[in-house]
């Protein structure tokens, strides 16, 4: 087991530019809005296009919760398993938006930068999360309408491709 | 009626004269005129009477999204304005398309679009930050380059901030100056650019972060999987040794080409936009003078143009087994065409060779600078390359320009990188004699220059491959209202043939510039092999116009795209959208009709504003029908009218003067426009 699978879970993944390289549609932000809240906005995503017009192969970044197993930001929630709460099968971390406070612990637990966890627009601002989109039967809807699945799930194999990406 | 989804309910009209600010309810306007130019359209005739020029300040310039837009529905990021075109001759009421994430941020902004009115006093950029609209100096703007500006615009507003800005050509009123988001999208063709320019609008800025609420969220799930053909193909970076900027065209380029595909606009499922990465810059670019440069379309004939595009009857004709948007050569996407299909034995595959016109050769660089140098200036692409450029070549050719020196210390030469870029800065710039000539585009400056000698002289250098001989074709390649044939059967990017270049005459005849960034013309297969032989004697021709320009008013007021719309075996998709949008249930009978309206009211416009009637058209179109195409085709006079005859009774509109009939504007819920039309005499004579 690599080093990788034993901090994170499984989460989403974007492949190098040579197996797929992003588009930059937006689509997986929409759907991602679309199938939780019914809505599309900039501010009601889990998953985080990053636009960038330079001359790297990887021009467009996503970025979404790498699910640590050490889930700093559920530990850090003062509602946790009322708001930030802990799927104990899975290990997906979720929000559950009708008891957050909009506090912010979580968002400033957060390893990463960008940080993986967004406010929605409501007062207070509720915490959005990546969910893997645990009670959707598909699976994560991101992966599902990416037009040129350059997202993936780590534990996958990416596309033509034997290796995982992690 | 049921809650309306999909718009936002508000227009902002900004008044740069006063830096005033005040909202128009968009449900003024929907969902009659549907969205985006329909609602344009409908503005301009209520607000912009006859005898307003493209630079007046009362020249207002309209940007619309469409119901779409924003909602996540595939190619519904696109938005359109319209106004007074400077680069239509005459200065028309006109429209321009544009992609990128703009007008997706204007409606997460809270509106749905913007009516700009009046004249800055000063170089000014417009602030949209959610729901509050503000003014502010764009002295320090003025005079940079578009990628500079854009630049700027993130480092004063932020990086969240999407901006569509004009670059020099805009400031120095060149007619076919562009409007370019922050991912080189443009408007381009109508010159609004240049109307941004007189009005001392350098850039708009907006920060969106509210939501958008369409009303059926299954349906767009739906449409994704069904628009575009097929989800989820990779799209890996590739590395190539050599470069084929069409899909027979191909030289080899030492140090290689990077190139990938990447979409245009919010939600896009067709990723069309090819992205050369890491390439020599025109102008600026990184310190080692490199940049990226996005072709969608026109952009690809600066590499090489030998020999124009040719046709295969598939790319304009469906049949049910190989049902594919058209137009695909440019994404690379192409698509793998299922034999069995019985339509290959009559031809549906054939490819038909285009002609030989011997412009240019292959060279990698020369094309980046070019399509660099368009889009740093912000000058129309299509204009420079299609235009400038052939005019030059084939100018120089016939001996037409051994009297000319431009001033630019070198060899006039359109193939050579250097001269382009000279010429080009001339241009932009408005130096000298010439530039300012050809700042006003080509169709005036032939004209300025000598029409007989400047725009009439015959290119003896175009050969047919289909029929071995030698074509004539003029050196202007002037199609109608001041812009050059595009997939025109003849002249450069239209091998097409008769059955659908004809169709595509009679849609430019009743626009105000080439309509072809929308109309690209599409029908079932079977319409080829029924109008082939006698096509302005066949009805079908008209009404298959008539369908393409309703898709087109479609694509452009819902909020579409070229590559999407229509869907030939699909006549609900329109619907479709239009519903997934909004929660209205619309039939495909209805939603046509709302298409029809909003054509027949930009004819409207066009009649009160601008003087249309039946002999300014046919003689605007007309004569470059009587150059042979690929197959030595041509129409005659009669014959053409003939086809004129079918599809004005088609539409309802007299045959005389080419006016619609007050049964037809009744027909269309435009009464009150009828009413206006008939004070003014021009309503047809009963
Ligand atoms: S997996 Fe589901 S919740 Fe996570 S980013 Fe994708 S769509 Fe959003
Ligand atoms: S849907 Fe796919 S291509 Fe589009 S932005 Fe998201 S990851 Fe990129």
């Amino acid at each position: 087991m690599s080093n990788t699978e034993q901090k994170y879970g499984r989460h989403i993944v974007q492949y190098p530019a040579d197996v797929s390289m992003c588009a930059g549609c937006g689509t997986c932000e929409a759907v991602c809005g679309l199938i939780h809240d019914g809505v599309t906005s900039p501010s009601i995503k889990r998953i985080f296009l990053v636009r960038d017009t330079t001359m790297t192969e990887d021009m467009h970044k996503i970025y979404s919760c790498q699910h640590c197993v050490d889930h700093p930001c559920y530990n850090a929630c003062r509602r946790k398993d009322s708001a930030m709460c802990l799927d104990e099968e899975t290990g997906i971390v979720y929000v559950n938006q009708e008891n957050c406070i909009g506090c912010r612990q979580c968002w400033k637990a957060c390893p990463f930068e960008p940080k993986r966890i967004a406010f929605n627009l409501d007062k207070p601002r509720k915490a959005l999360k990546c969910d893997l989109c645990r009670t959707r039967p598909e699976g994560p809807a991101c992966v599902e309408y990416c037009q040129v699945s350059c997202i993936g799930l780590s534990d996958q194999p990416m596309p033509g491709k034997e290796e995982k990406n992690e | 009626m049921n809650k309306i989804y999909g718009y936002v309910g508000k227009i902002a009209r900004i008044n740069l004269t006063d830096s005033t600010v005040t909202e128009v309810s968009t449900f003024n306007y929907v969902p009659k005129y549907i969205g985006g130019r329909g609602v344009c359209n409908k503005i301009f005739w209520d607000e912009v009477g006859p005898g307003v020029k493209a630079f007046d300040p009362e020249n207002k310039l309209i940007f619309m999204t469409g119901p779409t837009t924003s909602t996540g529905i595939p190619t519904g990021g696109r938005s359109t304005m319209c106004s007074i075109s400077p680069n239509n001759l005459p200065e028309q009421y006109c429209w321009s398309g544009i992609g990128g994430w703009f007008g997706t941020m204007v409606k997460f902004a809270g509106y749905d679009g913007f009516i700009i009115e009046g004249k800055a006093p000063e170089p000014t950029y417009i602030f949209i930050d959610d729901g509050k609209i503000t003014f502010h100096s764009a002295k320090e703007l003025w005079g940079m380059l578009v990628h500079q500006t854009q630049k700027k615009l993130e480092e004063i507003l932020g990086k969240d901030v999407n901006s569509i800005v004009i670059g020099p050509a805009g400031e120095n009123l060149v007619r076919n100056a562009s409007i370019t988001t922050s991912n080189d999208s443009v408007a381009a063709k109508a010159g609004f650019g240049a109307v941004f320019g007189s009005k001392n609008l350098k850039a708009i800025s907006v920060r969106g972060t509210g939501k958008v609420q369409a009303g059926n969220v299954e349906k767009i799930l739906k449409l994704h999987k069904t628009m575009g053909k097929p989800i989820g193909k990779t799209n890996p970076i590739q590395y190539k040794d050599s470069f084929a900027p069409r899909p027979h065209i191909n030289f080899p380029v030492p140090g290689g080409v990077k190139e990938g595909r990447v979409a245009c606009s919010y939600g896009c499922n067709q990723h069309c936009n090819l992205i050369l990465l890491d390439v020599k810059a025109g102008i600026g670019g990184n310190e080692k003078g490199r940049t990226n440069v996005v072709n969608k379309c026109v952009g690809i004939y600066a590499y090489q143009m030998i020999e124009d595009s040719g046709w295969t009857p598939q790319m304009s004709f469906n049949t049910p087994q190989n049902d594919y948007a058209g137009c695909r050569f440019i994404s690379g996407d192409g698509f793998t065409p299922d034999l069995s299909d019985p339509a290959i034995n009559e031809g549906f595959l054939d490819r038909q060779l285009g002609d030989i016109v011997n412009y240019w050769d292959g060279d990698y660089d020369r094309g980046n600078v070019i399509n660099d140098l368009c889009t740093q200036y912000g000058i129309d692409r299509w204009d420079v390359i299609i235009w400038y450029m052939s005019w030059l070549a084939m100018a120089k050719k016939e001996g037409v320009l051994d009297d000319i020196d431009f001033g630019l210390g070198m060899e006039i030469d359109p193939s050579s990188e250097e001269f382009m870029k000279r010429f080009l800065e001339m241009i932009v710039y408005r130096k000298g004699y010439y530039g300012n000539i050809f700042a006003e585009g080509m169709a005036r400056a032939i004209r300025t220059l000598g029409m007989e000698k400047y725009g009439k002289t015959i290119y003896t250098g175009r050969v047919s491959q289909r029929t071995g001989n030698q074509q004539i074709i003029p050196i202007s390649l002037e199609s109608a209202w001041g812009h050059c044939c595009h997939w025109a059967g003849r002249g450069f990017q239209g091998s097409n043939d008769i059955t659908c270049w004809l169709p595509i005459a009679i849609e430019l005849m009743t626009s105000t510039r080439d309509a072809q960034t929308n109309t690209h013309h599409h029908d079932s297969f079977d319409y080829y092999l029924e109008v082939r032989n006698d096509p302005c004697h066949n009805p079908r021709v008209a009404s298959s116009t008539i369908f393409n320009e309703h898709c087109a008013e479609l694509k452009e007021s819902l909020m579409s795209c070229e590559f999407q719309l229509p869907q030939i075996f699909d006549k609900d998709i329109e619907s479709e959208m239009f519903e997934a949008a909004t929660g209205i249930k619309m039939t495909h009978e209805e939603i046509y009709l709302a298409a029809e309206r909003i054509k027949n009211l930009f004819r409207a416009i066009l009649i009160r504003n601008n003087g249309r009637t039946r002999d300014m058209e046919v003689n605007e179109v007309y004569p470059i029908l009587t150059y042979p195409d690929a197959d030595g085709r041509t129409v005659s006079w009669e014959d053409f009218n003939h086809l004129v005859d079918m599809y004005y009774e088609q539409r309802g509109w007299d045959k005389k003067t080419g006016w619609p009939t007050r049964e037809t504007y009744e027909r269309l819920g435009l009464e009150e426009v009828a009413d206006e039309l008939e004070a003014i005499g021009k309503l047809p004579e009963k």
